[in-house]
């Protein structure tokens, strides 16, 4: 786990993940983990949580895996986006 | 109404919805973030924002402004006490939440606001409304002051459109603070007039950062 990540909120890992998803529209794991800068462990189980949460959803081809966003995965990623700008205002991160 | 106390009735009702605003989604990103500094936003926001309306409140019912009050003797204590420390108490919790921001030290925020929260109405019955007027404009000049000069370090370290509406907001709040003061203690009416339309000119800044921080999202 390099030092970035650690210091990163499970918000802010979220957060990337949902716009690496949102990004390509259909994210293979591999593409997902060089945007979000995740290990595989800890990216599957963000992956595992997100989709648990209804955010996302997995489709299986064969043996791959590829991730999209749900429509609530989107308002959600829509309402991050505005806590972050918003936050941005005041000299905060998320 | 006078035109005097219609406009600081009108400018205080549509800053006080700018502040309101403002903390709600301070409010609702907070719990979203989980972030204690943007709860004493929050809850400085809110301050501010029935601070103004209360003072709203008064220019309409009073049919007169806090300089005007002063110069016809007519008391409208107990509301003027009420807006000026809840704006004293609201500008504290930003600075020291500013300083919290810098110094990683965010509890202090909760436990200035509580004292001074207690401290300010004892104070305000000792020295009478006028003194406590001219005192609580001048902490709250200092207190922007402090938080200006946060809001520029944040700025110049992380550069951002919205950072610098914030900052905008500020610097036009604190200007308007300058001219308010000046106004009390001249007891020039045209002056609070002018202090109270230059803070509505902050609070629109701060309306402009909501809008395109709002905006964002949907983009």
């Amino acid at each position: 786990m390099g030092q970035a990540e650690k210091q990163r909120s499970a918000l802010r890992i979220n957060l990337d993940i949902l716009n690496a998803i949102q990004d390509m529209r259909e994210a293979k794991p591999t593409h997902i983990l060089y945007k979000a800068n995740l290990s595989h462990d800890r990216l599957v189980r963000y992956l595992d949580e997100l989709a648990a949460k209804g955010l996302i959803e997995v489709q299986h081809e064969g043996e791959n895996r590829t991730y999209r966003m749900t429509p609530k995965g989107v308002s959600f990623l829509i309402e991050m986006r505005r806590a972050e700008s918003f936050v941005q205002g005041f000299g905060l991160a998320i | 109404m006078a035109i005097g106390p219609l406009l600081v009735f009108t400018l205080n009702v549509l800053s006080a919805a700018v502040a309101l605003l403002t903390s709600y989604y301070a409010y609702k990103f907070s719990r979203m973030a989980e972030n204690p500094i943007l709860s004493s936003i929050a809850f400085g926001f809110m301050l501010l924002g029935i601070g103004l309306l209360i003072e709203a409140a008064t220019s309409a019912v009073a049919q007169t402004t806090l300089v005007h009050a002063f110069l016809s003797k007519v008391l409208t204590a107990v509301e003027d006490y009420t807006y000026l420390s809840m704006q004293m108490v609201a500008y504290l919790v930003f600075a020291v939440g500013y300083a919290a921001l810098t110094f990683r030290r965010s509890a202090t925020a909760a436990v200035l606001g509580v004292v001074a929260l207690v401290a300010a109405p004892k104070a305000a019955s000792a020295v009478g409304l006028y003194s406590y007027a001219v005192v609580s404009y001048f902490v709250v000049l200092i207190l922007l002051g402090f938080v200006v000069f946060q809001g520029a370090l944040i700025h110049s370290r992380s550069p951002s459109r919205f950072s610098l509406l914030v900052l905008v907001a500020f610097l036009l709040i604190l200007a308007a603070h300058v001219v308010l003061l000046i106004s009390v203690v001249n007891l020039s009416e045209e002056l609070f007039l002018i202090g109270t339309a230059v803070q509505f000119l902050g609070f629109v800044s701060l309306f402009a950062f909501l809008l395109r921080s709002g905006r964002v999202g949907a983009g």
